[in-house]
């Protein structure tokens, strides 16, 4: 049979995984983006306790590869503590690896927030406390949404970098879209035809995705003059 | 209305303000001037606690926001400022930036915020601007709804920092009108600029602040015309 029949054979079983990656880039960005805002609030905050620990966070999880992150949060943890018990054999490996994904990204996108905040004008601030708005209201109200602008491109291509971190979640044997290809290809031992699905699979919708990241960043220029 | 006794304020080894005491009374009309870097700008910034002093001790509408335990907040809330730089808030149109405070400080409600900041609008000559970004608007335009903005909080005084400093030339004479009718109707005033005309013609009282001190103070007429400093004179060559 031809290889690349092979590949069209098996594109469902491909698309399942490409679902499942979509799935936890969605999850992993959407905690990651809240993390990120607790994060950079905390190494904003006059608070050094606080600062400390946002620090010590980013630090770790920039600081060690995701893969060993993953494997860390499905073998090592469940080694001390009892994780498959609570959460069934089946869910934890994915609710590991979920949690790997947004701590890992929530690092870098407390980086993103961080910048985005400081990015914002001193005198907004300012202008804020000087008419007597307090500490949370002036954050709220004026130097978030502004902040918020400044950081979709780099959120979004941050978003694009995600995608291919799921990735990873493949050698723990939790299913997406490298995981149905590895698969696949250990069936049929099309290699060649089917990573190549696999890779464009990928780059469709991580190129989608940095397309989108620079329309904003383009448009953000043009809204700033 | 405003106290200041002994006030120093030091950036590191730099003494920007070195014993600054001085009186605002209610309706009193204070222009300061003076070179560059001579502390103006620190001395009305310590006014709303947007700068800590070092030392000394301001008392500003009866609260001593010296002592720790004054909340700065319900004394900013009746001190308006205006920045040289204006400072609206880029992502609120004019109406917005007028009716925040209100809204979030003085919870006012809605409507009522709303029709205050229109008028506020139509006062400072800016009908018709109500959903302008400030990035729609000229530099002229952008510090009379600054002008608005810290109006709508009703202030007992109000800190002018440089207000025409940023502006093209053309542009100035709009601001300085505006400023000019609310001394008329007799708002108090502190107001650091290099606009000696408009000085003599609206202060009551002028001070002249050169490395950190206040140098000489008196009526505008008197000051400008029969400087008793040796500084002051110099400085008064320089810039008349």
């Amino acid at each position: 049979m031809n290889a690349w029949h092979t590949a069209f054979v098996q594109l469902p079983l491909l698309l399942h995984g490409l679902l499942r990656t979509i799935e936890f880039s969605l999850v992993a960005a959407v905690v990651s983006v809240i993390l990120g805002l607790i994060a950079a609030l905390c190494k904003l905050s006059r608070f050094g306790v606080l600062r400390g620990i946002s620090t010590v966070y980013v630090e770790i999880f920039r600081g060690t590869p995701l893969l060993v992150q993953i494997f860390y949060m499905v073998f090592a943890l469940p080694s001390i503590m009892p994780l498959n018990a609570w959460f069934g054999q089946d869910l934890y490996p994915i609710i590991g690896v979920s949690a790997a994904l947004a701590l890992n990204e929530g690092a870098y996108v407390t980086e993103i927030v961080r910048a985005g905040i400081l990015g914002v004008d001193r005198g907004q601030r300012e202008a804020a406390e000087s008419l007597g708005m307090t500490g949370y209201q002036t954050m709220r109200h004026i130097i978030l949404p502004q902040a918020f602008k400044r950081m979709i491109p780099p959120l979004v291509n941050q978003f694009a970098q995600t995608i291919k971190d799921t990735s990873l979640v493949a050698p723990v044997g939790v299913v997406d879209l490298m995981y149905q290809g590895q698969i696949t290809v250990a069936q049929t031992y099309a290699a060649f035809s089917i990573y190549t699905v696999v890779a464009a699979l990928y780059f469709i919708v991580i190129f989608a995705v940095s397309r989108l990241a620079n329309y904003l960043e383009r448009r953000l220029q043009i809204d700033q003059r | 209305m405003i106290s200041v006794e002994d006030l120093h304020k030091q950036f590191g080894d730099h003494q920007v303000l070195r014993g600054i005491t001085t009186r605002v009374q209610p309706q009193e009309v204070v222009v300061v001037i003076g070179p560059s870097g001579g502390g103006k700008s620190t001395f009305l910034r310590c006014l709303n606690g947007l700068e800590r002093p070092t030392s000394g001790r301001i008392v500003v509408v009866g609260q001593e926001i010296t002592n720790p335990k004054t909340n700065i907040v319900n004394v900013r809330k009746q001190v308006g400022m205006v920045f040289q730089r204006f400072n609206l808030f880029h992502h609120l149109t004019a109406l917005d930036n007028i009716t925040i405070g209100p809204r979030q400080v003085l919870r006012m409600p809605a409507d009522e915020a709303e029709s205050l900041a229109r008028s506020l609008l139509a006062k400072v000559g800016l009908s018709g601007k109500e959903n302008s970004y400030p990035d729609q608007l000229s530099g002229g335009q952008q510090q009379r709804v600054a002008i608005a903005r810290a109006l709508a909080m009703r202030p007992q005084v109000m800190l002018f920092d440089e207000p025409t400093s940023a502006l093209d030339p053309e542009m100035v004479g709009e601001v300085l009108q505006v400023m000019k009718d609310l001394a008329r109707e007799g708002m108090t005033m502190v107001i650091v600029t290099h606009e000696m005309g408009f000085a003599r013609e609206v202060a009551d009282r002028v001070l002249f602040m050169d490395d950190g001190c206040i140098v000489e103070e008196g009526q505008p007429d008197a000051l400008f015309a029969h400087p008793q400093e040796e500084r002051t004179r110099v400085f008064l060559s320089k810039v008349l």
